[in-house]
């Protein structure tokens, strides 16, 4: 069976959510399948400037086949684009403008899926709000498996992207969530679909001690990995850590490690430490008290499943559904909603060493039950064979309106439509 | 947090958010963003504006008033020349030409005077009403902030009350145990052994049933503090005064057991009073797992 991985980025030192996601997929599957990958020229997912070199090669064993990004993004245009359709009445017409300057358009990518479809058996796309998704996908619908990597965020809401997500063969959701969300949203429960995840490359022994020894640190830490940002949560963070640190004088540090396009407090016990290897990074986590995930959006978030696999409490920020929804059925992780809350959840777990057991214990089971690498391997190999065994017949995605009513502005706003999908965490698996 | 103490087939991160928020809002009474603060504040208007409230149609007859004033009706002026005047100028000097004979018939000079004296009356209470209206504009605003302010001093004396409470109970915790370590220092046998000579009093002076030292050891030490450091051998604890600041010391650093901050109270509630340094022991720990 040969295999093909759509992604809007690839490569070995792209560390983004979906795109790592979609590398360890690609190469655990190449294990079983022929797998090609299919990708653009990009490499900073906020330009789409072309910056590696279109063409063929091989990334950890997988061929990686790379297309030119046709135009960047322009940042203010998509910016107001933004804006009209997600707080205001607007048309299909302006929807599709949108993606198109969200990007990364590669025209010729599309092109290549639709000429070459036949020496495919499956394309598996990640991440639907973007171009190659979305064109994909209405190209090879019969072919198409989507990971949609879908946050609750207004784009859930635009009208261009429900009948993408009914047309797809199959749809890979990362959580319980994000599936309630898209069938409230697209009606696709009739598609076949499975909620698996992502594994991680964790390493069987990490070294906490030579971690403090590199890094010269001694206090007692909790750590946040990831991009440090605002859209993760990390103003609040801040914000909460500062508050935290000033009524509770034991020392506990807070580390931060990730690219930062925030500035950083100037606080005694906040380090950062920029981007760590994976190495490092796993060593961080083993000497860190708790991981903290502040962030609001998140699909699925790799970095507490990386956490619960070293057997390391998580502090989650409640408002964010997945996470939620994960800390309640794994039973290993505390969430906030309010300052006084992250204080007496991080104090819980700091100060209380059968707290802090258990929970890691929880989270260690956890990720073997549901998110080992034979049980996500399991999971997308049986998804495979049982679409195989099921012919695809007339498969399609439903074709766009007329040139008229394309541009007819009914749309309603898409935070709008987002308000109205049901919110919250789902209790049972 | 002695409150938390888990095996992980027995956890329930739901019952443990459960009590976490329950002793947030047992320790700092309820939190209110200044959003709630406002709806509260306006709900507390509206019941006070309501029917069974002090003024039964108050609220009602300001939004009655808004409406009336915003569908005032114009004001007009009137003049001696205004019964007279048309946009025709044939009807105009008809009118001007038999206005002799019209006076003839009835006296429309008071007609004219009379209208426009309550020209002049609309006009007046129409600026009156005007400046009612600011008036009662600002007086609402006031009385709306005045709730505001009122709604949220209520919290704040709430959580006031219940800081104080908090802090109480630590302080009469604090003594306690602050007697208790000083009832165990004079129990220590090498302090016994130190002691200059026995004292009349039974068992080093501890109140049996409060815990803490009797009054016959607090008048004692009263004396020695008038008498000054330098004149006794001894203290009332039994240690040699060079030596007593480290028994003391050992106390205050004894490790606590496991799982509990020396004082109930959770970082939330620290927010009023700083904690004692002992509070969080977990800095101590190993942190490699």
């Amino acid at each position: 069976m040969k295999l093909g991985i759509v992604v809007q980025r690839y490569g070995a030192g792209i560390n983004g959510g979906a795109e790592l996601h979609a590398r360890y997929i690609a190469e655990r599957l190449a294990r079983h399948h022929e797998v090609e990958v299919l990708t653009t020229c990009a490499r900073d997912y906020v330009t789409w400037g072309n910056e590696l070199p279109a063409g063929v090669e091989d990334v950890r064993g997988v061929p990686v086949r790379r297309f030119p990004v046709a135009h960047e993004r322009n940042a203010r245009t998509f910016g107001l684009r933004s804006e009209h359709v997600f707080r205001k009445t607007h048309s299909l017409q302006d929807e599709l403008s949108w993606l198109d300057s969200e990007g990364p358009a590669t025209p010729a990518l599309v092109r290549h899926l639709e000429r070459h479809r036949a020496g495919f058996d499956y394309f598996i796309f990640f991440s639907y709000r973007y171009y190659h998704s979305y064109h994909g996908i209405r190209r090879v619908p019969s072919q198409s498996i989507l990971v949609p990597t879908a946050e609750r965020d207004p784009a859930v809401g635009l009208a261009l992207f429900p009948p993408v997500l009914r047309g797809a063969r199959a749809i890979m959701f990362n959580s319980l969530e994000e599936q309630r969300m898209l069938q409230h949203v697209a009606g696709t429960g009739r598609t076949p679909s499975v909620v698996v995840g992502v594994g991680s490359e964790v390493p069987e022994r990490v070294q906490p001690g030579r971690f403090r020894q590199r890094f010269g640190i001694d206090a007692p830490f909790v750590v946040y990995i990831g991009r440090i940002d605002e859209n993760k949560g990390c103003n609040e963070l801040f914000d909460y850590f500062q508050r935290y640190a000033r009524v509770v004088p034991a020392r506990l540090d807070l580390l931060l490690i990730g690219k930062s396009i925030l500035p950083i407090p100037d606080h005694p016990r906040i380090h950062h430490l920029g981007f760590l290897e994976d190495e490092d990074k796993f060593d961080a986590l083993g000497a860190a008290e708790a991981l903290i995930m502040p962030s609001y959006f998140e699909s699925l978030s790799m970095v507490a499943l990386e956490a619960w696999a070293l057997g390391k409490p998580v502090l989650a920020n409640g408002r964010c559904d997945v996470l939620k929804g994960q800390a309640i059925r794994s039973n290993a992780a505390l969430y906030y909603e309010s300052f006084p809350e992250f204080a007496e959840a991080l104090q819980a777990i700091v100060s209380s060493q059968s707290l802090k057991r258990a929970l890691g214990q929880n989270g260690q089971l956890y990720f073997r039950q549901h998110y080992a690498w034979p049980v996500i391997e399991g999971k997308y190999l049986e998804m495979l064979d049982r679409l195989g065994r099921a012919p695809a017949g007339v498969h399609g995605v439903e074709p766009l309106p007329g040139y008229f009513a394309r541009r007819r502005r009914v749309l309603p706003p898409a935070e709008d439509v987002l308000a109205a999908v049901p919110a919250g965490a789902v209790a049972g698996v | 947090m002695s409150d938390f103490n888990f095996r992980s087939d027995g956890i329930d991160v739901e019952q443990i958010m459960r009590q976490i928020r329950a002793r947030i809002r047992e320790k700092r009474g309820v939190d209110y963003t200044e959003q709630q603060i406002r709806e509260l504040a306006t709900a507390k208007l509206e019941r006070f504006l309501d029917p069974d409230g002090v003024r039964s149609d108050l609220l009602e007859r300001y939004r009655q008033h808004r409406i009336t004033s915003a569908s005032r009706p114009p004001s007009y002026a009137f003049e001696d020349t205004t019964l007279f005047e048309s946009d025709k100028p044939l009807v105009r000097f008809l009118r001007r030409l038999l206005r002799p004979i019209l006076k003839m018939l009835f006296n429309y000079n008071a007609l004219n005077h009379v209208l426009h004296t309550q020209a002049s009356i609309n006009h007046h209470w129409l600026q009156v009403q005007a400046t009612r209206d600011e008036h009662e504009l600002l007086a609402y605003e006031v009385m709306h902030n005045l709730v505001l302010e009122t709604t949220r001093l209520g919290i704040d004396v709430k959580n006031m009350k219940m800081r104080v409470e908090s802090i109480a109970s630590r302080l009469e915790f604090n003594e306690r145990r602050a007697r208790a370590l000083e009832a165990v220092v004079q129990y220590r046998p090498d302090a016994d052994a130190q002691r200059p000579a026995p004292d009349t009093e039974p068992a080093g002076g501890i109140d049996p049933i409060t815990g803490g030292e009797s009054l016959r050891t607090r008048r004692r030490r009263r004396r020695r503090g008038r008498r000054g450091p330098g004149t006794a051998v001894g203290n009332s604890t039994g240690v040699p005064p060079a030596t007593a600041p480290e028994a003391r010391g050992g106390f205050a650093q004894a490790p606590l057991p496991e799982d509990r901050p020396a004082s109930g109270a959770g970082p939330a509630a620290q927010a009023a009073a700083p904690p004692p340094a002992d509070r969080h022991d977990s800095g101590s720990e190993p942190s490699d797992q």
